[in-house]
């Protein structure tokens, strides 16, 4: 990747925040670019806003979800997908419901999917993610990407996310500590039963 | 009424110590209050004109005398020796500091109460029939429902940053108590009677209601819906609204904008689309919650007594307290379910009151023992901001009327022109135009004559400092909406507006008026009305019988020219 382009990518993260289902939350080195998908938006100035570079480039990319379905065809794509190395993420109003075929395909070509927060108090992308979860049975990984602040990480972990790509000025061991700050549910979530219902039933 | 178990305390504690590291890092500056605001927002904390200002959540207008005692003790420890009740039935404190609101919701939590999605883009606590369980008038009794959805949407974590705020109301009763259709979500529930002869607890579920901006009705989205599965019908409904809801302009994301926008038929399509994927799964409710939550909304030890006539109610005063005690009973007490039982409202609005609503710190000490002496410790929140004694022994009454002078909370004004119902207006609140409370005052003030308030009957008069209409004025029969037009407080009128099952928004009248010329203004319409009505005909209908016409005229006719010129230019309403 070329310097050229760094205005097209959302800042890299160097590390990302896992919260697997039934795991402890640990923070890892994070492998994934976030490319902002600006060229086809700024078609005149493509020159200056080169896509990744698919074919040779080493790293993992998410692309957008948009940008997937004009371009998953192509062989650089294509290839690229094949080796693992593209997964794609949803803005925050994309209605993921009209493209149901294109995402159940995806379910065994991308290695992780994300939903995008272009503001922290934006909640569309926790229903992006139930419905991945619910409807879509995603298992795989699903990101939180954008906005991403120390107290949307509990929500955020129930409706269905396990990795967050926090804003790079939030405190990490802060955000740790956030996923076991309540013992107890009164809903259901991506996690589990709520416990008002499984104590009873136990 | 609902008593917490270990999960409903294990909750409210934790929820307490996730606050109080929100507001540690607040104070350490590490958390913008940028970022600080909605958080501080879904658990009640609003910044206001002057101080801090939270929000307790009474859910569905239910709690008891201890708790009582502890709103008490807080509003004279950590505020100023009050509280103000609501129009959604919860107890706001004005004065509070933020380093101090994590001991104060330490303090509630002690008593099972606490300050969860009072204010914020969420679900907000839930508002019912404050005669809930009593009412003579009651299918069903609308508690148990009431507590499953609390707990239901308690931190619900897909629904913690809607669009806007989303409030529920849920009757259960013949007669609407609840103003269920200006409700994001009206929960109407009745009984119906299977093929087998027994009988289903059944939701309707009217979607889309609300006041504000743009006052509509809710529309009916979906009938006789199990109760077992209004969590997979709700979690449809607000799914919709969190994916599709407008967030590119505050004053259209209500969800009445997208119904309205989508028409209900569409909007219930893509409800019911929705549902079909999620409506047998494990998000519904159990036999088992239903029982876990129900058995605590058995009815308290009545005792077997024979009902009382009015006028044996009233034999039971002294000769001198009948005249005064009468209209107490007529006004103020209510029929209940259970012979020889009856439930009375305190009046909150004594005339020329701070502010309607509003109780001292006295006051919520001794009201606290009325409830303990009269009604078996309950009380009830209205949303018209009284309170309700809801189990009173009808020969009990003179005595609780008696107590209830002394605090000054029986005045017998209960549906009475000057039980007005007002938001704090400009005087607390940062988002409102105009002042509400010196137009509530001064409207008491001149009609302090009890026979002419009884003689004008059933009259609501609402005021709301701005268009988020915290003070209902589009269902006041009167309204009274304060604008702000070139930095100056403007009030505007609506007329015909009403609650209960006939619900209509009330209409603009015309171009607005100064403070100073709302008494009179008010009186001019009284006057039409006195001057026109048939024989116990209430405002309301002499109104629908008439038209605006009249009482437009009627309110204008003092204005002078001057001041109807400068007001042209104004348009009235933001009905955008």
């Amino acid at each position: 990747m070329s310097q050229a382009n760094v205005s097209s990518v959302i800042p890299a993260h160097e590390q990302v925040l896992h919260f697997p289902k039934g795991q402890t939350p640990s923070l890892a080195p994070n492998e994934w670019l976030i490319w902002s998908g600006d060229p086809d938006k700024n078609e005149d100035e493509g020159a200056n806003f080169p896509p990744p570079d698919l074919e040779h480039g080493k790293t993992k990319v998410l692309v957008p979800f948009t940008w997937w379905i004009k371009h998953n065809n192509e062989t650089d794509v294509a290839s690229k997908a094949k080796q693992g190395q593209i997964g794609v993420w949803f803005t925050a109003d994309e209605d993921i419901l009209k493209h149901a075929e294109l995402i159940e395909q995806g379910r065994t070509v991308w290695p992780l999917v994300a939903a995008h927060f272009p503001i922290f108090r934006d909640g569309r992308s926790f229903s992006t993610a139930a419905l991945l979860r619910d409807r879509f049975q995603w298992t795989g990984e699903i990101r939180a990407i954008g906005d991403v602040l120390i107290d949307q990480l509990l929500q955020g972990a129930r409706v269905g996310f396990d990795s967050f790509a926090l804003r790079p000025d939030q405190n990490t061991d802060v955000a740790l500590k956030q996923f076991d700050l309540f013992t107890v549910t009164t809903q259901n979530s991506w996690r589990g039963l709520r416990t008002t219902r499984a104590t009873l039933s136990a | 009424m609902y008593k917490y178990d270990h999960i409903d305390q294990t909750l409210v504690d934790q929820r307490v110590a996730q606050f109080r590291d929100q507001v540690a890092r607040r104070l350490n500056g590490t958390l913008a209050e940028e970022e600080f605001r909605p958080l501080r927002l879904q658990n009640g904390l609003y910044h206001q004109r002057h101080a801090y200002m939270l929000r307790i959540a009474i859910p569905y207008g239910l709690f008891n005398s201890k708790q009582l005692r502890t709103l008490a003790m807080i509003s004279e420890k950590y505020d100023r020796g009050y509280g103000h009740f609501t129009t959604r039935q919860n107890i706001q404190f004005n004065w509070v500091t933020l380093e101090d609101t994590p001991d104060i919701l330490a303090d509630l939590a002690k008593v099972e109460m606490h300050a969860i999605q009072t204010s914020g883009n969420c679900i907000r606590n839930i508002t019912s029939d404050p005669f809930a369980g009593v009412a003579g008038d009651e299918y069903v009794d609308p508690r148990p429902i009431c507590e499953l959805l609390r707990q239901w949407s308690t931190l619900h974590p897909e629904f913690a940053h809607l669009p806007r705020k989303f409030k529920f109301a849920i009757n259960g009763a013949k007669e609407d108590r609840t103003i269920l259709l200006c409700h994001d979500v009206g929960i109407e529930l009745k009984k119906v009677t299977e093929g087998d002869g027994s009988s289903q607890l059944v939701a309707d579920i009217y979607a889309g209601g609300g006041m504000g901006r743009t006052p509509i009705l809710g529309a009916l989205i979906k009938s006789g819906l199990p109760w077992q599965l209004l969590p997979s019908y709700l979690t449809a409904l607000l799914r919709v609204y969190n994916r599709f809801g407008r967030r590119d302009n505050i004053y259209k994301a209500r969800i009445k904008i997208l119904v309205k926008a989508l028409s209900p038929e569409e909007f219930a399509r893509q409800v019911e689309g929705e549902w079909l994927h999620i409506q047998n799964g494990d998000d519904n409710f159990t036999q088992a919650e239903w029982n876990r939550v129900a058995q605590h909304f058995t009815k308290p030890a009545y005792q077997n007594l024979v009902k009382l006539s009015d006028e044996q109610v009233i034999q039971m005063a002294n000769q001198a307290d009948r005249a005064a005690f009468a209209k107490w009973l007529e006004r103020n007490v209510k029929p209940h379910q259970v012979p020889g039982y009856a439930s009375v409202i305190l009046s909150l609005k004594p005339h020329g009151s701070v502010a309607p609503g509003d109780a001292t710190t006295a006051q919520m000490y001794a009201i606290a023992d009325l409830a303990d002496q009269y009604s078996f410790g309950e009380l009830r929140a209205t949303h018209e901001q009284n309170l309700v004694l809801a189990d009173v022994e009808q020969a009990k009454l003179y005595a609780l009327w008696q107590e209830a002078k002394k605090q000054k909370v029986a005045l017998p004004n209960i549906g009475l022109l000057t039980d007005i119902i007002a938001c704090p207006g400009g005087d607390f609140c940062s988002l409102a135009n105009a002042k509400s409370l010196p137009i509530a005052k001064a409207i008491q003030e001149r009609f302090d004559d009890l026979d002419y308030l009884f003689d004008l009957g059933d009259i609501s008069l609402n005021i709301s400092g701005c268009i988020n209409s915290c003070g209902h004025h589009h269902v006041g029969n009167i309204g009274v909406l304060g604008v702000d037009k070139d930095g100056e407080e403007w009030y505007q009128i609506t007329l015909g507006g009403e609650q209960g099952n006939d619900a209509s928004i009330g209409k603009v009248i015309g171009p607005s008026f100064y403070a100073d010329e709302i008494p009179e203004v008010v009186s001019n319409i009284i006057n039409t009305y006195v001057a026109q009505r048939s024989a116990d005909e209430p405002f309301i209908e002499t109104y629908r019988r008439l038209g605006v016409t009249p009482f437009k005229e009627a309110a204008y006719k003092d204005k002078n020219e001057h001041t109807k010129k400068k007001d042209n230019s104004v348009t009235a309403g933001d009905a955008s």
